[in-house]
């Protein structure tokens, strides 16, 4: 749809340039708006293409379509590094498809945000814990995206740029930073179709075909319930509980609490199980990337939180779990 | 790289020089191969015939069971004494599975090499081990479980549920 005319036009004039893509939809300076904006377009616009994501020492590998038919959100996910796995997701039910095991599995979605729909709540909340800044519009796989400047307002969590495409608003790049300013997480497309010419054809599973017969297991409804697990967390400033359930982890004869908590942008889940050496006394903990990783044994249960925040803030949520009157 | 190789097997390094081959050996699965044929080679000739394996493949899933992989290997690996810690950790795995080899009668082995990649050597180099959660867990689940990405070990079946009869097929 771009012209020469108005590719010439913005290599001269790029404010004017912006202003004339942004239409009537917001303004092209609020960087509120762009958020909005963003968060939208992960939802709705339609799009097919390959990301990498970076975190620390792990490295992946995505291929993801998602198309908008009607009001119903359809996802097709397929991470390509690993044991062949794929993911089909209508709204809130996520059909895993295990192709060595024939099998296919309903798991319904928590908060799933898969790149690029990482904005988890509403701009404006996302605003109370972030200064909100534009940065400049540089060309990325072929498209023209605005920085959006996301500087944490406290030292509980890290800094994010963001990188949206001026048209569609689509994320195209992500990255977190911490104290330092080095950037320890980043999430690119390598490659990417925006619009219409993504159909739905396109979300058909490629691995359907190779087997007969799938076995189907609705098991996992029950085990990701979402459930009172009888724990509280003191969520840190900014913070809020988006689920708590029980799951199943490998080699627990028990179901694990998990309490997820956000604030828009950060992620951290909450474990609690029983402690299987009610003797250990010892905290410990890592980080990686993004991700902070703290360990609290108290007494017969140990806590387990996870997230990509700053390990004093794992810490912090960590010491704040208790049992709920 | 060959003769670098051979020498070593031999006995005729420098220590600098051992180090810095073995480390060089597994860089490329073509080395790390050349490795392994080599000392099947010097194993046939002493008398003993070698063993089928997957050895290599299971000293190295015995290694990544171990706990305690919370730490990031990369700092370890980033000093003088994690690199002699890795080459002295690779030189002690791949004597193992040499001894193995010798010890054991079978065929030729088709296994991946072993000592190849940082990996399978964390454990060795993390002299401190970290604190599992709880044993047999490993952190990868949480972090697979926080990020509810479709990994099929969160759907083995749990012993207090009688797992589905077609699943278990």
């Amino acid at each position: 749809m771009r012209s020469a005319a108005v590719n010439g036009m913005r290599r001269v004039l790029p404010a004017l340039a912006v202003g004339i893509a942004f239409s009537a939809q917001a303004a092209a300076d609020d960087p509120i708006a762009w958020l909005q904006r963003a968060a939208k377009a992960a939802r709705q616009a339609s799009y097919e293409g390959t990301y990498v994501h970076t975190n620390g020492e792990r490295i992946s590998t995505v291929r993801i379509t998602h198309v908008m038919s009607g009001s119903e959100e359809h996802e097709r996910i397929e991470p390509l590094d690993g044991d062949s796995v794929e993911i089909v997701r209508r709204n809130d039910e996520m059909f895993c498809r295990f192709p060595d095991a024939k099998t296919v599995r309903l798991d319904p979605r928590i908060t799933t945000r898969f790149f690029p729909g990482i904005l988890g709540t509403t701009a404006e909340s996302i605003a109370a814990s972030y200064d909100v800044k534009l940065g400049k519009t540089e060309r990325v796989l072929g498209h023209e995206c605005r920085w959006i400047l996301l500087e944490p307002r406290d030292a509980l969590r890290f800094a994010q740029r963001i990188c949206s495409e001026i048209s569609s608003g689509l994320i195209l790049r992500a990255r977190t930073l911490n104290q330092q300013g080095l950037a320890i997480e980043h999430y690119s497309f390598t490659d990417l179709r925006i619009g219409p010419q993504v159909a739905r054809s396109d979300l058909k599973s490629i691995f359907r075909a190779r087997n007969r017969q799938w076995l189907t297991d609705g098991q996992p409804r029950d085990e990701v319930a979402s459930a009172d697990t009888g724990w509280a967390v003191a969520a840190p400033t900014g913070f809020h509980k988006v689920t708590e359930l029980k799951r199943a982890l490998p080699g627990r004869s028990e179901p694990v609490s998990q309490i997820v908590l956000t604030d828009g942008l950060a992620t951290l889940s909450v474990f609690v199980e029983p402690n299987a050496n009610p003797g250990r006394g010892a905290e410990s903990s890592s980080e990686d990337g993004a991700t902070s990783f703290f360990v609290k044994p108290m007494g017969e249960h140990v806590v387990t939180v996870l997230g990509e925040v700053p390990l004093a803030t794992a810490q912090q949520v960590a010491r704040g779990v208790t049992r709920r009157p | 790289m060959t003769q670098e190789i051979s020498s070593l097997m031999d006995g005729e390094l420098s220590s600098p020089e051992a180090e810095r081959a073995i480390r060089a050996c597994c860089t490329t699965p073509e080395a790390a191969q050349k490795w392994q044929e080599y000392h099947l080679i010097g194993d046939v000739l002493r008398g003993g015939l070698p063993h089928p394996t997957d050895t290599a493949a299971r000293v190295a899933s015995a290694l990544q069971s171990e706990p305690a992989i919370i730490a990031r290997p990369k700092r370890v690996l980033e000093t003088t004494v994690g690199r002699v810690a890795l080459a002295a950790a690779a030189s002690v795995a791949t004597i193992g599975v040499v001894g193995w080899i010798g010890t054991q009668g079978g065929q030729l082995p088709g296994g991946t090499p072993v000592a190849k990649t940082p990996t399978a050597l964390q454990p060795v180099a993390n002299t401190t081990p970290a604190a599992a959660p709880t044993p047999k867990v490993d952190p990868q689940d949480y972090y697979t479980a926080h990020k509810q990405l479709p990994a099929a070990q969160l759907y083995r079946p749990v012993t207090n549920r009688p797992a589905p009869a077609a699943a278990a097929r």
